[in-house]
């Protein structure tokens, strides 16, 4: 295969992935909520814009209406999720995640059952070259990559995202300081979900073909690797984390093909991601990068009144 | 269409017997360490790969395949718990990281197991006294075999033998006390720690019994055990965590509602793949309308 080719797919899967990423790392990082059904806001993401496709709207509306659907199925869930503990709601979002593959799987009218469909890319330039297409993609995927990993910085540095780490840390707290956890919780998960569902759809259009197989819980939890091993409640962490994973996923494949090993590299590649995973939470259970620090202009003051603050040392 | 109420029924109490059987583990270790064990379904997996090591491989028989995967299963289970999730929780592990570190684990074991006997499916083949588990039996109306009516003994006296533990030995009672309330456990004199790792053990080797009833009436391969905990977890519930009174009584609700929802979906016309969303269904809707399950109508034990 095409070495460039290659390097360039590895780029579109750790934006695609990061993507999701940075939407667990808002819902677990930031908000403290269990999702463990990730792949559901994702597949509901790649199935609409695979389904709007086909009837002909332009991809942007495709990608948009995907995170509308994505982000009501979100508001769906977190209205029992408000009342549930971490334990129930990360049964009900992997349940409902089986579900929604059980659906499409089932229902070959839908989309294709277990066959899929086809899906056309976004953006298809007459005779272009594997490596432009996968260029054209990287730019696409990446713009909504930015979008979201600004939306989410803002959220985190403004007194949105301390609501939502007060209430993660202590919802009584929260609650006795007047602020609504269960409206927060919803929005947090509108929002994740909406994310999700870009990605989704960035991945059908991407792949060009969607079927229940490539839905299957696992998705999840690589997510939840990717989020636990960056550092959760740092944006930069998540992508950190969806960077490693991939980039670990590719090698395994690559040591598929070019080593002898004892142990077939696609089931040691999974022994590994445990091993790593219960390393993480044994020696470093807040990830590779520590929780970002809340940044406000008051803070900045203080420390500048102190005298701490490196930027304003004189 | 002409339905065969009988076997239905007896359909039914063979799901539930199976899951009854899987889910006697999730829900006493779930009760007693206060998270759902995920890795649980490859534990399941595990006893059934154990059982055909033993049975096939070795060629020693089912018999001594069941014993070997239930000592076995139930040592990995106990050192699961001791090696990986103890230690996770002294160290303040909240809930999510414990489940988190139990898939991680089920990760570990089930690619392992892929390792070892690869993804390809196997089957118990008809060496004795297996032979004779599967020949069809037309009694009246029902078609039933010997493997069938093995598991619907081996839940009935598992049913039993729990119950009378649970009641009446020592450490039944100190399992009941260390679950309703550890504090007063551990003041009582009762070494919580112990109850903790013997309810360990016995979970995982049921697990592993439940895998080898799976791999007899369908195939072995390493999702065996993931096919089914979710329906598992269904039980556990439904039933109320912790509860295995309230667990036989979800175990034949969710066995009766997949079977009776079979006849339903052809019915309506639509695909029976529907059939374990009926379990998936029941959980969701016992966790939104009652947490709690059918805890309210049992004892706890």
């Amino acid at each position: 295969m095409d070495p460039l080719l290659y390097v360039l797919d590895l780029i579109v899967y750790i934006g695609i992935f990061g993507i999701v990423a940075l939407s667990l790392n808002l819902e677990f990082g930031f908000a403290g909520l269990a999702n463990f059904g990730k792949v559901a806001f994702f597949l509901i993401g790649a199935y609409s814009y695979a389904l709007l496709s086909q009837i002909g709207l332009p991809f942007y509306l495709c990608l948009i209406a995907g995170a509308l659907i994505s982000s009501v199925f979100g508001l769906l869930i977190s209205l029992p999720a408000l009342r549930l503990r971490a334990d129930y709601l990360a049964i009900v979002v992997l349940t409902f995640g089986e579900i929604l593959r059980l659906i499409v799987k089932s229902e070959s009218w839908l989309a294709g059952g277990d066959w899929g469909i086809a899906v056309s890319p976004a953006i298809s330039l007459m005779g272009a070259s594997h490596r432009v297409n996968a260029l054209v993609n990287i730019g696409l995927v990446y713009l909504c990559l930015v979008i979201c990993f600004l939306v989410l910085q803002l959220l985190a540095n403004s007194p949105y995202g301390r609501v939502i780490r007060a209430i993660r840390e202590d919802e009584v707290a929260a609650e006795a300081l007047g602020k609504d956890k269960a409206k927060y919780k919803a929005q947090i998960f509108m929002l994740g979900s909406a994310m999700a569902g870009i990605a989704g759809g960035l991945y059908a259009q991407y792949l060009q073909c969607i079927l229940p197989g490539m839905f299957m819980p696992m998705i999840s939890f690589t997510v939840w690797i990717m989020v636990l091993l960056g550092g959760p409640a740092n944006n930069w962490g998540a992508l950190l984390g969806a960077g490693l994973v991939e980039l670990f996923d590719r090698g395994a494949n690559i040591a598929k093909d070019y080593l002898i090993l004892p142990v077939d590299p696609s089931n040691l590649q999974y022994i590994l991601f445990g091993v790593l995973i219960i390393l993480v939470l044994f020696y470093r259970p807040g990830g590779l990068l520590k929780e970002s620090q809340i940044k406000t202009k008051a803070l900045e003051l203080a420390r500048y009144a102190r005298g701490t603050d490196k930027n304003y040392r004189s | 269409m002409e339905v065969n109420w009988a076997q239905v029924l007896f359909n039914s109490a063979i799901t539930g017997s199976l899951y009854l059987i899987g889910a006697v583990g999730i829900t006493l270790t779930y009760g007693l360490s206060n998270f759902p064990n995920f890795a649980h379904a490859e534990l399941i997996t595990l006893g059934a790969f154990i059982g055909y090591l033993v049975a096939e491989q070795l060629g020693l028989g089912l018999p001594l395949a069941v014993v070997a995967a239930f000592l076995i299963t139930g040592a990995a289970g106990f050192l699961c718990y001791r090696g990986i999730f103890q230690p996770l929780a002294k160290r303040g592990a909240t809930i999510i990281h414990l489940m988190v570190a139990s898939i991680a684990l089920g990760f570990i074991l089930r690619y392992s197991m892929g390792a070892a006997w690869t993804w390809e499916p196997l089957y118990f083949s008809n060496v004795w006294p297996v032979s004779s588990l599967w020949s069809h039996h037309d009694i009246g109306p029902l078609r039933v075999t010997g493997l069938w009516l093995w598991l619907i003994f081996a839940a009935i006296a598992l049913s039993v033998i729990m119950h009378l533990v649970l009641v009446k030995t020592k450490i039944g009672k100190a399992i009941r006390a260390t679950s309703s309330n550890p504090e007063l456990a551990l003041a009582s004199g009762i070494n919580i720690d112990r109850v903790i790792w013997i309810t360990w053990f016995i979970g995982a080797g049921l697990a592993a019994i439940a895998g080898i009833f799976r791999a007899a009436d369908t195939q072995i391969w390493p999702m065996t055990g993931w096919d089914i905990i979710l329906p598992i977890f269904a039980v556990v519930i439904l039933g109320g965590i912790g509860n295995f009174y309230g667990a036989i009584a979800a175990a034949f609700i969710i066995g009766l509602a997949e079977n009776i929802g079979v006849v339903g979906l052809v019915a309506l016309g639509l695909s029976t793949t529907y059939r374990i969303g009926i379990a998936f269904l029941i959980l969701i809707v016992t966790l939104i309308i009652k947490p709690q399950g059918l805890a309210m109508l049992f004892r706890r034990a």
